[in-house]
This record gives structure tokens, C-alpha cells and sequence, in this order.
């Protein structure tokens, strides 16, 4: 499974239930459609950091790198070439 | 037609917007490039007000109110100038939330500041169309009795499912005053607003705040998760002089990249739990300025705030009492305690509410002993007359500053039917100083991610338990006491 379906999935099953929320694109605005709100962004770290073993730090909390899918998964990717 | 301006009593809360009568250009709300003066406000409260009443909202109606920033203000107070009830609602709710809060409180109608997934069982109008009705009818508002209820609110209490807490106008505008004077606001301040309105704390500490001060209230345009939201948070700040915040919030932005040079911020305030030492002292290493802590209710808005001169010698205190409050401590017989000694707090107050709505007897008795309120809070009063509080609402968990209060979450999963126990308790979460939901259950074949989405299909995303942990059974005293030390 690709980073960005698995990020997909996640966010549907497990941010967005009791929501009507069906379907989310890579580049829907996660941000400015409510999708994820400070819980969901808490949510959404551990389960970056856990899946693939990356350290998100405060630094990293910009809206840039959580505004839809496809950022998440450019944060991942970069964190995944960063040196330990 | 403008609707014209009929004389308001002193004591209503849209009396407080008097303010701007001589000064009618002070900004009362700012929002990104939208900004309404004093006189602006008043002048949309009372064409709100005549458009609620011509679309049907009588006195004494309670009028759901689902919106954030300015809105939310000029809402709150169109619906409580035509003499209804607010009844705000955290747009972060369920269906079946909503449905308990508008069945509960009876409304006759809801008022939302944009088109929202919220089903609404009842009426419901945009502040556009109830405002483009009032400019074109002819109903002018009654003057408000200030001893009628102004805004319907629910507080789980020190425990339970959650009551209905009814306070009135004269309760409200107690609340602003006592704020004011205790915090020395001004019309010269501005205070940032980054706290829901419809808890008590931010319609306390921010809206009654500015309205009784004439104070201008700042927010944030198009709010983000506040974590991603620091940069906009810091550079409003830069213009700010006060800054109601929660422990989280404080946190996030002393840890912000980039920092900012917080020139104006003259008072920061913490509150909804404990400001731990190593953040009070995180935010002043950052910014200059040492947070103070307050507390407060829903039952009776702001309680004590912290305006010592030596703010870091006290910083673990929430203060003494504003004006109008009288703190009590009691033993567990509801005894006084003597003198520095710990107990329960008990508050009387010009602002507190007369008692739960919509209960039997007997829970008001339990929770109004004699007319003073049981909080549920453990603490002392020093030498000083300053209270320290020891242990918040243990019963009750503490996510980023939103109360969950475990019976709800219970009550959600034992509906379940593969759940045969169940039991909500908090757990500390890996981030330092937050806690997270745990259910322990009983049950039969079914795994954690149905339970926790159960839940979040019923419940605010922020009460659904971020774990479940399975068990034979929940381990209970004789007696049948939950025995939650052997859960957490």
C-alpha cells in the first residue's frame, strides 16, 4: 500500500467517522475544510512516527506540512532521508 | 428600516454594550479585515434581535447558537436582545449530542453563523437572513428582565451525566464586572481570543471580558488546528495585552519556532487545569511575561484569578476571589475546615447560577448545600487569601482543555452489544502533561478500532477514547465500587 493510501485510510477510519465524510483526495485542504482539528493533528503524528518510525518534532508543526495528503507524505519522505 | 434604539436597562448583557456611547469608533471585534465597532455591534445586535423576533423567537425561548468568532458574539447577543436564551453549542458535536442539548433545553430554534453538517431537529436561520429580516421589520424588541435567563450551558458538575446550567442576564454582567476589576481591564486593551465561546471560560474571560471593559476583542481569521496555527496566534499576539489561554496552548507557542517579541502582552491567563511550573516558566523564558492562573466554572464563570505582585512565588496559586465571590473550604461531613487546611471549595456569587435546571430536587440540594456551590475541587486557602488547588475534578479527564466526563463516554459504550462492562478512565498520554480517554471494557469478540469508531460516530472527536484496553472483568470493591486505581 502506497504512504498516500495508507494516510487516506487512516484519516477516514480514524479521524473522520460520524462525519459523512466518504472520500478524501490528495489535495483536498484538510485545514480549511475542518477535516482534522488539533486532535486529529495529535492523531495524525503518532501515526506518522509509528508506521514509519520517524520523529515529527514541534519544529515540523507548520501548516504547510499538514494541509492535505500529498504534504503529509512529502513530510514523511523527507524525514525518511533525514540522518538520524 | 433600522430598528430604533429603545432605552436599555442596566444589568442586561446587551446593556453592556453602552460602552460605546462616547466612543463610537473603538473597535469592538477584529477579525482579519473584518472589523465592528462598539456602536456597529449595537447597532446589529438590536437588527439581529428584530429579525429573531420577526422570524419567531419570543422571551424566554431557548435558541441554540452554533457559531465561532465574531459571530458567536453578535449571535450570542441578538438572541439574548430579543429576550431568548443562547444555548451554545460546540460545533465539534455528534448528531446525537445535539439532539440531547435541543431536546434538553427545549429549543425553539438554532441560529448558525454558516451552513454546517450538524442536523438540527429544530428551526434553524443564518445570521444573514435573521439579519437582512430585522432591517426590514418593524418589531422592536422588549427591554430584557435582567433576572431572566440569559444563556443555558452544560457542566457535568463535580460528577454525573451532564445538567443544564441556567444563568441570567444579572448573573453575566456580575461576571464581566468582576473580571474587569479583578483583571484592571480597559478600553485600551486588546484581547486575543483563541478559546471557544461557548465554554465558560473564553464567554467569560474573552466576550464578557471585552464587553464590560470596552475592550477590543482580536481573533484569528479562519482558525486552524492551534498546534499548525502558532505563527498567526504569535503575530496577532504582538498587538495583544491579554491573553486567556489553556496550559496546551501556552505550551505550543513557547515551543514555537521563530519566537516573538510580545511588546504589548501586558497579562497572560491559564486556565481549565493545572499550569504546570515547567510550562509557566517555558512561556516567561519566551516571551517575557509570567502566565497567572485563574479558575473558574460553568456554574458560576470566573471564580479566582492570580493578579499577585510576585506572580512567580505564586505562580502554583489560581488566586484570590474577583469581586462578588466568597470561597469556602469544607471537610467531608461539608464541615468548614479550619483555617490553611485542605478540603472541598465551595463558592458563593453574585454570578453563579441558581441551580441546575431540569434535575430533581435533591441534586441541587446535594450540589448547592445551603446556597454555596460543591465543586468538586479540592484545595486551601493560604494565609494570604489565595487558593491553591490540589486536586481539579478527578472524575472528570482533561484533553487539551476540553473536560470529557468519563459517565458520557460509558454510557455511549455500554450500548454496544458485544460491550457486557465497561469503565472510562483517564491515562496519561506520551505527550508530557496531557492525559487521553482509556475505556477498559468487558467484551466479547470485537476489537479496539470498532469500539473507539462507535464512539466517534456518538461523541466529539475529543471525547472518544484514544484507547481500549480489553479485560476479563472491571475490577470492583465489595460494595461494587469501580476501583479505578488498578485501570489507570
Amino acid at each position: 500500500m502506497s504512504v498516500m493510501t495508507d494516510l487516506q485510510e487512516f484519516i477516514l477510519e480514524e479521524i473522520t467517522p460520524g462525519r459523512a465524510i466518504i472520500a478524501i483526495g490528495p489535495d483536498d485542504d484538510l485545514l480549511a475544510h475542518g477535516i482534522i482539528d488539533s486532535l486529529g493533528v495529535t492523531q495524525l503524528v503518532d501515526f506518522v512516527c509509528d508506521r514509519y518510525g520517524v520523529t515529527v518534532g514541534t519544529e515540523d508543526l507548520v501548516p504547510g506540512n499538514f494541509h492535505n495528503v500529498r504534504a503529509i507524505e512529502a513530510l514523511i519522505a523527507r524525514k525518511r532521508r533525514a540522518p538520524c | 428600516m433600522t430598528v430604533a434604539l429603545e432605552t436599555r436597562r442596566r444589568a442586561s448583557v446587551a446593556s453592556l454594550l453602552d460602552h460605546a456611547a462616547g466612543e463610537p469608533t473603538r473597535p469592538a471585534l477584529v477579525c482579519g479585515a473584518r472589523r465592528l465597532t462598539y456602536d456597529e455591534l449595537a447597532e446589529q445586535v438590536d437588527t439581529l434581535a428584530a429579525g429573531l423576533a420577526a422570524t419567531g423567537a419570543a422571551p424566554g425561548d431557548a435558541i441554540a447558537l452554533v457559531a465561532e468568532g465574531p459571530d458567536f458574539v453578535l449571535g450570542f447577543l441578538g438572541i439574548l436582545r430579543a429576550g431568548a436564551v443562547a444555548l451554545p453549542l460546540n460545533p465539534a458535536f455528534k448528531p446525537a449530542e445535539v439532539a440531547f442539548c435541543l431536546r434538553e433545553a427545549r429549543a425553539r430554534g438554532a441560529l448558525v453563523d454558516r451552513a454546517r453538517r450538524l442536523p438540527l431537529e429544530v428551526p434553524a436561520i443564518g445570521i444573514a437572513q435573521a439579519l437582512a429580516a430585522g432591517r426590514s421589520a418593524h418589531c422592536i424588541p422588549a427591554p430584557v428582565d435582567p433576572a431572566a435567563d440569559a444563556v443555558f450551558q452544560y457542566s457535568a458538575g463535580a460528577t454525573g451525566r451532564p445538567k443544564r446550567v441556567p444563568r441570567t442576564h444579572a448573573q453575566l454582567t456580575a461576571e464581566a464586572a468582576a473580571f474587569v476589576a479583578a483583571a484592571e481591564l480597559t478600553p485600551a486593551d486588546s484581547i486575543l481570543c483563541v478559546l471557544p465561546l461557548f465554554h465558560a471560560y473564553g464567554l467569560g474571560c474573552c466576550m464578557l471580558a471585552a464587553l464590560g471593559s470596552g475592550a477590543t476583542l482580536l481573533f484569528v481569521e479562519h482558525p486552524r488546528p492551534f498546534a499548525l496555527d502558532r505563527r498567526r496566534v504569535l503575530a496577532l499576539l504582538e498587538r495583544a495585552t491579554v491573553f486567556p489561554a489553556v496550559p496546551f496552548q501556552l505550551r505550543m507557542l513557547a515551543e514555537a519556532p521563530g519566537g516573538a517579541h510580545l511588546a504589548r502582552l501586558r497579562a497572560c491567563f491559564s486556565a481549565a487545569t493545572a499550569l504546570s511550573r515547567a510550562d509557566f516558566d517555558a512561556f516567561e523564558r519566551a516571551f517575557g511575561v509570567p502566565p497567572r492562573q485563574l479558575y473558574g466554572c460553568t456554574e458560576a464563570g470566573v471564580v479566582t484569578v492570580n493578579m499577585d505582585p510576585d506572580p512567580h512565588s505564586t505562580a502554583g496559586s489560581v488566586g484570590t476571589p474577583v469581586p462578588g465571590v466568597e470561597l469556602g473550604v469544607v471537610d467531608r461531613d461539608g464541615a468548614p475546615a479550619d483555617a490553611g487546611r485542605l478540603g472541598e471549595i465551595t463558592i458563593r456569587s453574585e454570578a453563579m447560577t441558581h441551580g441546575y435546571a431540569g434535575v430533581a430536587a435533591d441534586v441541587n440540594d446535594a450540589a448547592f448545600p445551603g446556597g454555596a456551590f460543591l465543586t468538586g475541587d479540592r484545595g486551601r486557602v493560604d494565609e494570604c487569601g489565595r487558593l491553591i488547588l490540589t486536586g481539579r475534578r478527578k472524575r472528570l479527564i482533561d484533553v487539551k482543555g476540553d473536560k470529557v466526563d468519563p459517565v458520557e463516554v460509558e454510557d455511549v459504550l455500554a450500548v454496544h452489544p458485544r460491550v457486557r462492562d465497561v469503565v472510562v478512565v483517564g491515562a496519561a498520554s506520551p505527550e508530557a502533561g496531557e492525559e487521553l480517554v482509556k475505556a477498559v471494557v468487558v467484551a466479547d469478540r470485537c476489537g479496539e478500532r470498532e469500539l473507539i469508531r462507535f464512539c466517534r460516530e456518538r461523541l466529539a472527536d475529543y471525547k472518544a477514547p484514544r484507547i481500549v484496553e480489553f479485560r476479563d472483568e472491571i475490577p470492583r470493591s465489595a460494595d461494587g465500587e469501580v476501583l479505578r486505581k488498578y485501570l489507570v
